[in-house]
C-alpha cells in the first residue's frame, strides 16, 4: 500500500479522450443518479428475489457499502467504467435477469472461510 | 470502436438522468461518436484530464483479497547456467509471490489453490513492468540486474607496461 499512497500524493496529471464525463462535477452527478435509481429499486429486488433474512434496509446499507468501496477512485474513466457496469448490474436487476443467487453473493461469499488455526489447517489436510 | 462507445452511451442514458449528453456534432439528437474516436485527434477532440499514475485496480475486475496480499517480483531471469547464450536474459519478467502449495494426496502431485501462481509477463524495460504493476495495484519490488564481472585472465597482462615489472637496471 505504501507505493499507492506515494503514487497519489505526486499528482501529475495527463490529457487523455473521455469515455463519458468530461469534468469531474459530471462525474459526480452520474454517481449519484445511479445511486438513487438503485435506491429506488430495492424494495422491488427484495420483494421479487425474497433472498432469506436480506430486508430494504440490509439492501441499501449494502448498497452503501459497494458504492463507498469505490470512494478513492479519483480517475474520470474508471468512474465513468464504474457507473456503467453499476448500470448494468442495475437493469439485470430489475428484470429479473438475475438469479437469486447472483444477489445473494453480494451478502455472503459462496465458499467456505478458509481454516486460520494450525489444527483446523491440519484437519482440512494442507 | 465508435459502435462500442454508442452502446455505451446509450447504456448510460438511464444513469446520468438528468445529465446531459454531451453532443458534437451541429444537429441535434446525433452524437457523432465518428469524431469522438477520430484517429490523430482534431481540436474538438473531447478530452479530459486524468492523474498520470493510472489505477485501474477498481475496474479489473480482480478480486481485492488479491490485489492487497499479493506482492510482485520484477527481475531479469537468471542465464542458463549450461553452454546456452544469453538471449533468455533480455526481458524482464513479473511474478507472483509463492503461496500455499501441498502434495495432493491421492497422486502425490504438487497442488495449489493460487489462480495466479503461474502467470509470469515479460516487459522490455523495468519501466514497463513497473507502470503495469502500478496501474493494476500491485504491490512489486524490483530486483536490480546484475552483470556478469569479466575479469582478465591473461598471462601476459602480469607483466604489460604499468605493472612495473621490468627492471631497466641489471
Amino acid at each position: 500500500m505504501a507505493s499507492r499512497l506515494i503514487r497519489q500524493s505526486q499528482g501529475a496529471t495527463k490529457i487523455v479522450k473521455q469515455i463519458l464525463s468530461t469534468d469531474k462535477a459530471e462525474a459526480r452527478r452520474r454517481v449519484l443518479n445511479l445511486y438513487k435509481a438503485w435506491y429506488r429499486q430495492i424494495p422491488y429486488v427484495v420483494l421479487n428475489y425474497e433472498i432469506p433474512g436480506v430486508t430494504v434496509k440490509d439492501g441499501r446499507v449494502k448498497l452503501r457499502e459497494m458504492f463507498m468501496k469505490n470512494k478513492h477512485v479519483t480517475d474520470l474513466r474508471a468512474i465513468d467504467f464504474l457507473v456503467i457496469r453499476g448500470q448494468m448490474e442495475l437493469v439485470e436487476t430489475v428484470n429479473i435477469w438475475k438469479q437469486k443467487n447472483h444477489i445473494m453473493t453480494w451478502f455472503k461469499d459462496t465458499w467456505n472461510p478458509k481454516p486460520a488455526d494450525f489444527l483446523s489447517k491440519f484437519y482440512e489436510g494442507n | 470502436m465508435a459502435s462500442f462507445v454508442a452502446a455505451l452511451r446509450q447504456t448510460c442514458r438511464f444513469a446520468a438522468g438528468r445529465v446531459p449528453l454531451r453532443c458534437f456534432s451541429a444537429t441535434p439528437n446525433v452524437c457523432s461518436d465518428i469524431k469522438l474516436m477520430a484517429p490523430g485527434g482534431g481540436l474538438d477532440t473531447p478530452t479530459v484530464e486524468v492523474p498520470e499514475q493510472e489505477d485501474f485496480s477498481s475496474i479489473s475486475g480482480i478480486p481485492s483479497t488479491q490485489l492487497e496480499s499479493r506482492h510482485v517480483r520484477i527481475f531479469v531471469p537468471a542465464r542458463n547456467p549450461m553452454q546456452s547464450g544469453t538471449y533468455g536474459t533480455r526481458t524482464w519478467r513479473m511474478e507472483f509471490d509463492t503461496q500455499q502449495r501441498w502434495e495432493n494426496p491421492l497422486m502425490g502431485w504438487s497442488s495449489t489453490g493460487d489462480p495466479l501462481s503461474n502467470m509470469t509477463l515479460d516487459f522490455n524495460s523495468k519501466e514497463d513492468a513497473i507502470v503495469f504493476c502500478e496501474k493494476n495495484g500491485w504491490q512489486y519490488h524490483v530486483e536490480e540486474r546484475n552483470w556478469p564481472k569479466r575479469k582478465i585472465k591473461s598471462y601476459g597482462d602480469n607483466f604489460s607496461w604499468n605493472k612495473r615489472t621490468r627492471v631497466s637496471s641489471k
